[in-house]
């Protein structure tokens, strides 16, 4: 067999548990979005605005996407994981310090309870990262996809190294410039050096394999990887030693041109696709692409200002953050949920049963009447709750942030209905 | 393949080969076009040169034993031996008429 790699699946032990603790945190966010929603109309940096940011991009997507990512490596690096010891330890670590970590921020303790968390934090990430690279490590394959997830993993630790810092100096005070500063440049780096790139890294591989597109132009993720790389490196340079206020815009340009690039290759392996019908995980994974250029424009007007009230901006920042974590990332793995969980329960109960016994498809694993009702919510929800921050509505927010409640409850339902699936012995025909 | 080239016994294989599905496309394998050359050597040996639909597809380790298994089913004796290969590199010009009505080209 010539370059056959399908042996190299982690064992589902590895993987699944990330999938549940992220179905779990899902339901806290939406709880605790659903408790503070009027915190959406106050200013951005509240503790419990940071509180559901660190659940939603930790506990929900971070978690989702470190599951995800053990069972991807072997189709993005073709080659098995480092350690599944080590996955399955920094797995419990990263719970106790998510839960840790949230829970410092949702009491406001900043200098008795955040450091310790944050550490917690690091350390636990810090294991991931080290994984996850010597997989890299023992991998013959280097290509732009799993450049661009090597990036991110690596962003993903100054991320991280930076939020302790941060962390840190609410004890020690340390820092020069004030809090915020730095927390711009965590934010920033974190949402686009560690989400933007390894979905770009990750989506590359998998979106044309499930849309079945070939012949596609590699070098539009050549740049996507330069632009984006070169803008985050400008990006720190100029907040920690240059501080020069134009070099924003540099910035911007050149995250938006990578941005662009990667949706453009996107947009070629839609129009190139064999399956013309997309299931509901591909709706949900094609809306995810699209709404990225959201956040490009709402950027452009966070830097340009055009002498907006302060309390309008701040607004606007929430929105900006919102379109990221819920219109981009969650869309994409609610989306991708659907589309890799099932493969992943369907492999472990019928890889051997294959032949010998009539199978279901994965696609029977869950339950799709939930699956649509839950597409249509959540389209509810990232249209309402937006709007109500904007207007500055609390009573839209809050109906808002009730349809993702609904959306997260029957998320979990699915996700069990997934996890919990018993093969039935039914003979073959 | 060009069925004109084998036998009866090979044509048969291929439409039992039929009930092998790729889960992810939802599609037989050889209306797929995953089957490039199917050959029955007349002494209980079939072999199978191949490829997915993608390198590093996640299912290839599976489809391969339902291949195997459909074939000891039905043939229990016999050997089957598959080679995967990914030159030519598999693309919808491969997939049969049938094929491409469920896929909606």
């Amino acid at each position: 067999m010539n370059g056959l790699k399908t042996n190299n699946a982690p064992n589902s032990s590895v993987v699944v548990p990330h999938f549940i603790f992220g179905a779990i945190s899902f339901f806290l966010l939406a709880v605790m979005l659903f408790l503070s929603s009027s915190n959406l109309l106050e200013v951005y940096f509240n503790n419990k605005l940071v509180a559901i940011t660190h659940m939603g991009v930790l506990g929900w997507a971070t978690m989702i996407i470190f599951g995800a990512l053990y069972q991807l490596i072997p189709v993005v690096f073709e080659t098995a994981l480092f350690s599944e010891k080590l996955a399955k330890f920094t797995f419990w670590i990263s719970v106790f310090s998510v839960c840790f970590l949230c829970y410092s921020f949702w009491v406001a303790s900043y200098t008795i309870l955040l450091p310790y968390a944050s550490l917690c934090m690091f350390f636990s990430l810090l294991l991931f990262v080290v994984n996850v690279l010597l997989s890299h490590q023992k991998s013959a394959i280097k290509n732009w996809s799993s450049r661009l997830v090597v990036a991110a993993i690596i962003w993903l630790l100054i991320t991280e190294i930076l939020g302790t810092l941060v962390a840190l100096n609410f004890k020690f005070n340390f820092f020069n410039e004030t809090h915020i500063h730095y927390l711009k440049i965590h934010a920033t780096i974190g949402l686009v050096g560690w989400f933007l790139l390894l979905i770009i890294g990750v989506g590359s591989t998998l979106i044309p394999m499930f849309l079945i597109s070939h012949e596609l132009n590699k070098n539009k993720l050549k740049a996507s990887f330069y632009f984006i790389n070169i803008g985050l490196l400008l990006f720190i340079l100029n907040g920690f030693f240059i501080n020069v206020s134009s070099l924003i815009y540099i910035n911007w340009l050149l995250i938006a041109f990578g941005v662009l690039f990667f949706v453009s290759f996107i947009f070629d392996s839609f129009k190139k696709r064999m399956r013309k019908k997309l299931d509901v995980g591909m709706q949900y994974s094609m809306i995810a692409i699209a709404s990225i250029l959201l956040p490009i424009v709402i950027s452009s007007v966070l830097i340009l200002r055009f002498n907006i009230q302060f309390e309008l901006l701040s607004r606007i920042t929430i929105f900006y953050g919102f379109s990221i974590l819920f219109g981009f990332i969650t869309t994409l793995i609610l989306g991708q949920t659907y589309k890799t969980l099932p493969f992943i329960i369907w492999l472990d109960r019928y890889k051997k049963l294959v032949g010998k016994i009539k199978t279901p498809l994965p696609r029977e694993l869950y339950s799709n009447r939930i699956a649509s009702i839950q597409f249509y919510l959540y389209l509810i929800f990232i249209i309402l709750t937006p709007i109500g921050v904007l207007l500055n509505q609390e009573i839209i927010v809050k109906l808002g942030c009730f349809t993702l409640l609904l959306v997260s409850v029957l998320y979990m339902m699915n996700v069990f209905k997934i996890i919990l699936h018993k093969v039935k012995p039914i003979e073959n025909e | 393949m060009n069925k004109q080239q084998i036998t009866e016994f090979e044509l048969k294989t291929l439409e039992l080969l039929k009930s092998v599905m790729d889960p992810e496309i939802e599609i037989n394998i050889v209306d797929l076009g995953l089957i490039y050359e199917l050959y029955y050597d007349g002494d209980k040996k079939i072999n199978i040169v191949m490829t997915f639909s993608t390198p590093a597809c996640p299912l290839g380790e599976t489809i391969i034993s339902n291949i195997k298994e459909t074939i000891k089913q039905k043939h229990p004796n016999f050997e089957t031996v598959i080679d995967v290969v990914f030159h030519p590199q598999w693309n919808n010009t491969m997939v049969s008429e049938e094929g491409r009505k469920i896929l909606g080209l």
